[in-house]
């Protein structure tokens, strides 16, 4: 058992203040907590992590649900999640079909998820306050990703910001691992999603580029 | 890690707690007394995070009044980046969009400060998901961004500060200031940047295309359906106090 603080600013582009005037809504509460993992996960979203206070957005759970809502209606067609479709809308399913138990931890600074196998995710405390709220849906696919039985395969190209060498990479873009889901996903949030502004959808841009730039060994050859 | 699906099972391992402290924004505008512009600069970082159908017109009229003092509110938000520690990285990147936002030529020099400033050492070193040095280029790849706009508006400032950092150690920051330099500056401009390129063995940067989501390969997402039958609809997306964004 760890504790933890966190100091969070109530203004800023995180996009937590919109969409948590929006997920506070017990038919998007039932929704988020019977679908993404937290249920029966009530004891790791106590204790400071927002379950008593599932509205109030300087708490996790409320920011996970803002992360919940734009995975769910970022597509402007959001009740298509055909496989058929794109990443943003078929995004929700593979979450849905692959995280069972959602469950929160302070963590140590050097992860912002991990996947544990068995379809369990841990969330820590960078997922929570350094992630903005579409950045939070991109982590959700691609610890999914991991949970769908892609591990990553390959180690970051020389002069990675991920770290020369080390491993932690995707090995191309059509291995289709946990990187290119992520990045996928951003690129479409970029490129279709809906109900956000201009800044969010270029941040996902700027990291969505950096991702394809940085976590395969082999570079795409392609940029957002 | 004790697997718990029941929340009344006697739980030995005990959770995490947290202690969340709130401040109303993270900056600070020691530099600066204008009250009213501050809020503006607040506002509209604020609403950079919009959510709902108005996200954006909100935005965009969050904008407006800073783009008529543009200015000013360059310094004023260049001067609050350089106060922000380090490790603030949303809230660094949400200023130097801000600064590309205003599309004013005087943010050329900010912005170039930005993308000189040397990136500090990697503070996750153990990490594979989160990295304080991608942060960091994300940072400057957007102040990229800013200098590409100014060129496309025919600044000629930020097409010398874009062949400048075209042989930036960080491969981001050069496919960023290539591909921009190569859409919006003049002949001379590319002819310059292939010269260089050239002369560094850094051709390959030429061949990284930048394409429409559409046409890339996509993720084939489908392991197994789920049948409709026990398939459960999410409720529709505007249930929330939307009218309040």
């Amino acid at each position: 058992m760890a504790t933890c603080t966190y100091t969070v600013p109530d203004k800023n582009a995180s996009g937590d203040n919109f969409y948590g005037g929006v997920i506070c809504n017990q038919a998007y509460v039932d929704y988020f907590w019977n679908t993404y993992g937290f249920s029966g996960n009530k004891v790791y979203w106590d204790d400071g992590w927002g379950w008593d206070d599932c509205c109030n957005t300087n708490k996790p759970l409320a920011r996970a649900f803002n992360g919940c809502y734009a995975l769910t209606y970022s597509a402007q067609d959001y009740l298509n999640d055909s496989y058929s479709s794109a990443i943003l809308n078929w995004g929700r399913r593979y979450v849905r079909e692959n995280i069972d138990d959602l469950r929160s931890f302070c963590g140590d600074g050097s992860a912002i998820a991990r996947a544990k196998g068995g379809g369990l995710v841990e969330v820590y405390l960078g997922f929570f306050y350094t992630k903005d709220v579409p950045g939070r849906a991109e982590t959700l696919i691609h610890e999914a990703r991991h949970q769908g039985g892609k591990p990553h395969n390959a180690n970051f190209p020389t002069g990675s910001t991920f770290g020369s060498g080390k491993s932690g990479a995707d090995s191309t873009w059509d291995y289709e691992g946990a990187w290119m889901y992520g990045a996928l996903y951003l690129w479409w949030y970029y490129a279709a999603g809906a109900r956000t502004t201009s800044a969010l959808r270029e941040r996902a841009r700027q990291r969505g580029n950096v991702v394809i730039d940085n976590a395969f060994a082999t570079h795409p050859g392609f940029s957002i | 890690m004790v697997d718990r699906k029941s929340s009344d099972t006697p739980f030995l391992g005990g959770p995490d707690t947290l202690e969340a402290k709130v401040v109303e924004h993270p900056f600070s505008f020691a530099g600066s007394r204008d009250r009213e512009l501050n809020a503006l600069v607040v506002e509209a970082v604020n609403r950079m995070g919009g959510s709902g159908e108005h996200a954006e017109d909100r935005y965009q009229r969050a904008l407006a009044p800073l783009r008529e003092r543009a200015g000013e509110v360059v310094d004023v938000v260049f001067a609050e980046y350089e106060a922000q520690p380090e490790e603030s990285y949303l809230d660094r990147w949400s200023l130097v969009y801000l600064l590309s936002e205003l599309r004013d030529p005087g943010a050329v020099q900010p912005l170039n400060r930005i993308i000189t400033t040397r990136i500090p050492a990697e503070k996750a070193k153990e990490s594979h998901d989160t990295s304080t040095v991608t942060e960091e280029v994300m940072i400057r790849t957007t102040a990229v961004e800013g200098l590409v706009r100014l060129s496309a508006e025919g600044v000629e400032e930020a097409r010398k500060v874009l062949l400048r950092h075209a042989k930036h150690q960080r491969l981001s920051i050069r496919r960023a200031c290539v591909q921009g330099l190569m859409e919006t500056g003049e002949d001379a401009d590319r002819k310059e940047l292939r010269a260089l390129l050239k002369e560094r063995g850094d051709e390959g940067l030429l061949r990284i295309k930048r394409i429409d989501v559409r046409e890339a390969p996509q993720a084939i997402g489908g392991r197994f359906v789920v049948s409709p039958d026990v398939k459960r609809e999410p409720p529709p997306h505007d249930l929330g106090r939307e009218g309040e964004d």
